[in-house]
């Protein structure tokens, strides 16, 4: 196990450092932050003296190593538009991002293997139709569309939930439904197909032929075989979540990375983009590592080393 | 079906209990009378609460006129120069200005407001190690003395005939607010007080109780940020919101809850014309005939805008009255570019009109409709839609020497009442924004300057005119409006600087909850 933890998080740092050089070139590649804080027709002498302040006077090279060499110290400087640490801004609003994405990747996980197994025990009828209809009508849903037709029928129309932030629970409620729209039909759909699968295998007949009450058979003997992929599938969408998150900030307000992110890359305001990234790429390889040792966990034929 | 309506209502309890225990949306215990807090929706964060910050309007439309107050405003009616902080004032000599300021003013922080409060705030706002927005409204150094505590002077080494107006910019802060850093907790004269600002989310303000005007009816302020506007419209239409600025005219509603205000804004075309075919007059005139502006502007701009002839609005002192542009005359347009054409212009060059996707909502398709118009008449032009730093990069000078021929579009506000704060950057010689090489404007700019009143008015429509009629560089299109929606319950009267300006104090109440 440890070989393999230490193998994992040196290969997660270079990861990570990789993808921290691409975002510094690319935030640069959006233009000088100089033309946006300043007024339309403000003086060369004001871009001169703003573009000194911040650093971007350097060559890029220059401001390259700066940035290198603060990542390495985990400094990355301060943020021109919030006025204080860029990496206190992202570790910040990962918070509310995490709690989120596991209330919705939760939630996702229950609905799905309760649908996915309904469907598989009810194979081709009725039941089962109506589950893989829309499981798939939710998974090629697009988030954005949900999201403001959510807002207009839940609260515009019905007034039943708030339409954004996060100062109440039932303000929760839009965005976790939101964010379990494609994991939900995804996950559906594996459980489905590997349920069926473990509802066929031999040990499931010879359990059924001793006599073993349905729902026990198929939740605890079925299930735990299905697990494997329905943990794969659900670790590749709580990377995917951050994703959704941005979704959510924008459309909801919710005050997490997504909206961090949105604001930074409005804002240009490369320390925060660099920031958030580095805080999403360490929260997604930690993911990763975790969903591993639960694989593993879940079946001892998968060895670790 | 049974174990399906079983999930189902399950379903239905988890939501309706979340909801029950989220206690609704934000309408539920609404306090009754007629004074209670105001939620604002807007579309982003302010960058900065400074008040030398206020330029920008993302920032002003939180402190300005709010939480800070300068010593003259711009009266949004007709644009002329009002005291605010300042009873009166007058020129002493051409480069000196003594402002009698109101007596018995304090700040939110018990500090008085005196001269000597107020030449320190604008003091401040000055130092370029600062780098303060506001520091572009002051061209010039300007010297601030406090004679007594209700008399300020101010000298200026070259005479500045709009003086009042530029210090209606200086938003006054409390001498407590550090010199040498910028501010995220403003403190000034006006009628509500800093409260907290909690990033991302939102930021309160409260009613300044001992406010030296009419107490507002707004108890307290929270601003939200909602970046999409019909989650805006949305936070309005449940009472979640007392008012939602900057909504989409697909949010707007017919009843009396949309507002619609003109913002001094203009949306029009520039040409670049040292390059051909611009570097001839008959083809950038042939443009402005070719642009069917009132079709266009009626059927894709319906609330959003109303065509116009001239750069600036009627409020700006430049405005010629009764001027009308090029009248849409394809025939004409043709005529024109095939006479240019017969004295050798490349007339067939192809050329950019370089748009961004955010000059407005909808600028799309009026520019997809405006090529059209181009391309009928026979003008070889390609749209480039660019994002707001590489359009910067085309609009300001100095321009790239390898520049393809370009038409800008633009979008321009001056809120401000004088065309100093649009023509010079537009017009003159070496204007930022500038492709015009005009003697004639510029000396018109140049006595304009130091002109004042009806002078001063006569020489920059003068200018304006000369551009239309003998440089026709810029196409107006449409003078742009704004649509905000109020709640139901709150009354509220949006004027011309309401997009940076968005004063709580005149919010009412018309129901008691």
């Amino acid at each position: 196990m440890l070989p393999f933890l230490r193998r994992r998080v040196l290969s997660s740092v270079v990861t990570v450092l990789g993808v921290l050089v691409i975002v510094f070139f690319l935030a640069r590649l959006t233009g000088s932050p100089a033309s946006l804080y300043l007024p339309e027709g403000a003086s060369q002498e004001r871009y001169d003296q703003f573009n000194r302040q911040y650093g971007f006077d350097q060559p890029l090279w220059v401001q390259f190593l700066t940035f290198l060499k603060g990542a390495v110290q985990l400094d990355f400087g301060e943020s021109i538009w919030q006025q204080r640490p860029a990496l206190q801004a992202a570790v910040a609003a990962m918070g509310p991002t995490l709690e989120l994405s596991a209330v919705a990747l939760g939630l996702s996980i229950v609905v799905a293997v309760v649908l996915g197994s309904i469907a598989a025990t009810h194979r081709f009828r009725a039941a089962d139709r109506l589950i893989t209809l829309s499981s798939l009508t939710t998974a090629s849903i697009p988030d954005f569309w949900f999201a403001l037709v959510g807002v207009l029928i839940f609260a515009v129309n019905l007034r039943m939930l708030p339409t954004s932030g996060d100062a109440t629970a039932s303000a929760w409620i839009l965005p976790v439904l939101t964010l379990m729209l494609s994991p939900v039909g995804v996950l559906t759909q594996v459980v489905r197909g590997a349920m069926i699968e473990s509802l066929t295998s031999g040990y499931v007949q010879n359990a059924r032929a001793r006599g073993f009450a349905p729902a026990r058979l198929t939740y605890r003997h079925a299930l735990r075989n299905a697990a494997l992929p329905i943990i794969s599938v659900a670790g590749d969408k709580a990377a995917g979540m951050v994703n959704g998150a941005i979704i959510v900030g924008t459309v909801f307000a919710f005050p997490g990375i997504g909206t961090l992110i949105v604001g930074a890359v409005l804002n240009r305001d490369f320390a925060v983009i660099q920031a958030s990234v580095f805080v999403v790429g360490i929260a997604v390889v930690l993911l990763n590592i975790v969903v591993d040792l639960i694989y593993a966990i879940a079946d001892p034929r998968v060895r670790i080393s | 079906m049974t174990r399906k309506s079983l999930i189902a209502a399950g379903l239905a309890v988890v939501v309706v209990s979340a909801t029950a225990c989220g206690g609704g949306g934000g309408t539920a215990g609404a306090p009754t009378g007629s004074d209670r807090p105001v939620t604002v929706a807007i579309a982003v964060e302010p960058v900065s609460l400074d008040p030398c910050d206020t330029q920008d309007a993302t920032n002003a439309i939180v402190v300005r006129g709010n939480v800070t107050e300068s010593l003259t405003r711009i009266d949004p009616e007709n644009g002329t120069v009002v005291g605010l902080l300042a009873e009166s004032w007058e020129q002493k000599d051409p480069t000196t200005w003594v402002f009698t300021l109101k007596s018995g003013v304090t700040f939110q922080d018990g500090a008085p407001f005196d001269a000597t409060a107020a030449a320190t705030s604008i003091t401040r706002l000055l130092d370029p190690e600062l780098n303060c927005q506001n520091l572009d409204q002051f061209p010039q150094t300007m010297t601030l003395t406090a004679v007594d505590a209700t008399t300020l002077q101010v000298t200026t080494p070259e005479p500045d005939p709009i003086l009042p107006l530029r210090i209606s910019y200086a938003d006054i802060s409390s001498p407590n607010t550090p010199a040498d850093s910028k501010t995220s907790s403003p403190i000034g004269t006006g009628p509500f007080s800093f409260v907290s600002s909690s990033q991302g989310q939102s930021i309160q303000l409260k009613r300044n109780d001992s406010y030296w005007g009419d107490a507002p009816e707004a108890t307290a302020v929270t601003y939200l940020f909602r970046a999409e506007p019909s989650v805006r419209a949305g936070m309005a239409r449940t009472g979640e919101a007392s008012i939602a600025s900057a909504i989409a005219v697909q949010d707007a509603t017919d009843d009396d809850r949309t507002r619609e205000y003109n913002d001094n804004r203009v949306f029009f075309l520039r040409t670049q014309t040292d390059r051909a075919p611009f570097d001839d007059i008959r083809v950038r005139q042939a443009v402005a005939y070719a642009i069917d502006k009132n079709t266009i502007v009626q059927a894709l701009m319906e609330r959003s805008g109303t065509p116009t002839d001239q750069i600036i609005t009627s409020t700006v002192n430049g405005f010629v009255p009764g001027y009308t542009a090029p009248v849409f005359d394809p025939a004409k347009a043709k005529s024109l570019i095939a006479e240019a054409a017969a004295d050798g212009v490349a007339v067939t060059t192809e050329f950019d009109l370089v748009t961004r996707p955010d000059l407005f909502p909808g600028a799309d398709e009026v520019i997809q409709a405006i090529v059209q118009n181009l391309q009928q008449v026979g003008l070889n032009v390609k749209i480039v839609s660019l994002d707001t730093d590489a359009w910067l990069q085309l609009l300001r000078a100095p321009f790239p020497p390898d520049q393809r021929p370009t038409i800008v579009a633009i979008s321009h506000d001056n809120v401000s009442g004088d065309a100093s704060f649009t023509f010079p950057k537009y017009m003159a010689s070496d204007g930022t924004n500038s492709t015009i090489r005009s003697p004639e404007i510029d000396d018109l700019l140049a006595r304009a300057d130091v002109a004042g009143g009806e002078e001063r008015a006569a020489l920059y429509q003068q200018a304006n005119a000369f551009e239309q009629q003998e440089v026709a560089a810029m196409i107006p299109i449409a003078s742009q409006s704004k649509l905000m929606m109020l709640a139901e319950g709150i009354e509220y009267q949006p004027n011309s600087l309401s997009g940076v300006e968005l004063r709580i104090a005149d919010v009412h109440f018309t129901t008691d909850n």
